[in-house]
């Protein structure tokens, strides 16, 4: 499953302490950790939150082995209970513990709960159908604030990697998946969860620049003769210095006018067809229905 | 609000040339009848807007035409596609079901679409076929008003996919609860979602970007 933390999605498995951080789903996010994504853009787990979480937490193992050998500490039996570990926010009876001096920059959450939390609760197992509530409408996610948005988005993550599971598992033992309407309830939620956060990143943007789009562009012709929008890209060296981007042509010569004279007339002749198909259709309709003539005539 | 708008669409496409039948179109049944490729001569259907459209389904009407004419029963299915009303228990056919090599199959009677003309909505009173008009109340609800007596046809409740009816329902263990639900906790501010979660979670970002070049 896509969703799920990938393991070894470029996490070294140099200690054993180092592979159990990267087998922890992305959304044990303490406080005071710097999470790393070395794509550049750095976001916080929102969208595709799932692949630069999984990444962080590759990363953030990497600093964590190498601030516990720097400072002489060895993972021991009792990682679980290991001081300088916050468990993760989302949950509302917080357990905080004080961090250790050889830990002091890195706090880092631990859940006590492992693979169980890709399962249901042990009650509705083998049930043909388990109640669930409606999907998190629109209106009522503008009204929270980013972080209970953010904590949202990984609370439904969790639920959509266990729906997941169950829905693989169903087809692998041949059954029906118990309400499957969940997974499309927690999907709307996500997807309305997203529209919220680009909205208000749009106004935001709208208000400081003026722009809608967050990445530049114009229109362009190509090769071709036709017009587009053109996207600017990011790159890390200088148009002159970009040998296959300066090959591209976004121009083009005069032969190409002939074929699109020729593309246009295409274009006149379909819209042409269109028309007069909706003509004919709405004549033999007025024949079959006389009284939708009636009401045209009188509308004209 | 107009990027919600635009990210509606995005389901199953139904071709140009797609008979509707009383199935929907995502079943096996539909896509066996609409395989790629088929056409099929065009069926005519007399165009009703959305808004005009008054049957719905739980809705009781009379047949005025036909075997069972004048009888009246509870709509089952309503195929606007086509206009068809599929009313529960007229209209029959007899047929065979779950036919095997052994088996000869269950005798049943299947009901066959009616069409929007061949039905009338009943007033709700006098229990007989009236013309039927969308109109508005004073509170400014759209209502469909009988024209014979002018009383209001209620709408049919109208049950949730998913089976849950929202005045018996009680919260299971993961759902919130409706004044967490709606609860305000959005205060407007100028830094963007990442900002607002770099700083709830004290996350300080000393690193500085490396130059790049858009083009």
């Amino acid at each position: 499953m896509a969703a799920i933390a990938g393991t070894g999605t470029g996490a070294e498995p140099a200690t054993p302490l180092a592979r159990r951080w990267v087998k922890l789903s992305g959304h044990h996010l303490g406080k005071g950790q710097i999470l790393h994504s070395p794509s550049g853009a750095w976001h916080c787990g929102r969208g595709g939150g799932v692949m630069a979480a999984a990444v962080g937490m590759a990363a953030l193992c990497r600093r964590l082995t190498a601030a516990l050998r720097l400072s002489g500490a060895r993972p021991g039996p009792t990682a679980a209970g290991l001081p300088g570990l916050t468990l993760n926010p989302l949950h509302k009876n917080l357990v905080k513990v004080e961090p250790v001096h050889q830990l002091k920059f890195l706090h880092t959450s631990l859940s006590r709960r492992g693979l169980e939390e890709f399962f249901d609760d042990p009650k509705n197992w083998g049930e043909k159908t388990v109640k669930s509530g409606d999907a998190w409408n629109i209106k009522q996610l503008r009204a929270k604030s980013s972080e209970d948005l953010h904590k949202l988005w990984y609370v439904l993550l969790k639920e959509k990697n266990m729906l997941l599971t169950l829905e693989q598992e169903s087809k692998r033992q041949l059954k029906p998946m118990p309400s499957p309407e969940r997974l499309e309830k927690v999907e709307k939620s996500m997807k309305n969860i997203d529209l919220v956060v680009k909205e208000r990143e749009i106004a935001l943007r709208l208000l400081q620049t003026g722009h809608e789009k967050p990445v530049p562009g114009e229109w362009r012709h190509d090769f071709l003769g036709r017009t587009y929008w053109y996207t600017y890209k990011e790159w890390p060296i200088p148009w002159y210095l970009n040998k296959k981007h300066k090959k591209r042509r976004f121009y083009y010569l005069r032969h190409v006018n002939h074929f699109i004279r020729l593309r246009l007339e295409k274009f006149l002749r379909r819209k042409a067809r269109k028309q007069n198909l909706e003509r004919t259709r709405r004549k033999v309709l007025e024949r079959k229905f006389p009284h939708l003539a009636a009401k045209s005539q009188s509308q004209q | 609000m107009r990027l919600s708008a635009l990210l509606c669409a995005g389901r199953l496409r139904i071709p140009p040339g797609y008979r509707h039948g009383t199935w929907r179109p995502e079943t096996a049944a539909a896509q066996r009848r609409n395989p790629p490729g088929q056409r099929r001569n065009k069926i005519f259907v007399e165009p009703i807007a959305r808004e005009d459209w008054k049957v719905f389904r739980g809705d009781t009407v009379q047949v005025l035409v036909g075997k069972d004419a004048g009888k009246q029963a509870m709509v089952t299915q309503v195929v606007r596609a086509r206009n068809w009303v599929v009313v529960e228990g007229l209209n029959t056919h007899y047929r065979y079901v779950n036919r095997t090599a052994k088996y000869a199959g269950t005798y049943i009677a299947s009901e066959a679409p009616l069409l929007l003309s061949q039905i009338s909505l009943v007033d709700p009173e006098d229990r007989k076929p009236t013309e039927v008009e969308w109109r508005y109340t004073e509170e400014g609800e759209r209502v469909r008003v009988s024209l014979r007596s002018g009383r209001i046809i209620p709408l049919p409740l109208r049950e949730r996919r998913d089976g849950i009816v929202p005045e018996q329902w009680i919260d299971g263990p993961k759902d919130t609860t409706v004044k967490d639900a709606l609860e305000k906790t959005y205060s407007p501010s100028l830094k963007t979602f990442e900002e607002e979660i770099m700083d709830a979670m004290g996350i300080v970002e000393t690193r500085r970007p490396k130059k790049s070049y858009w083009y």
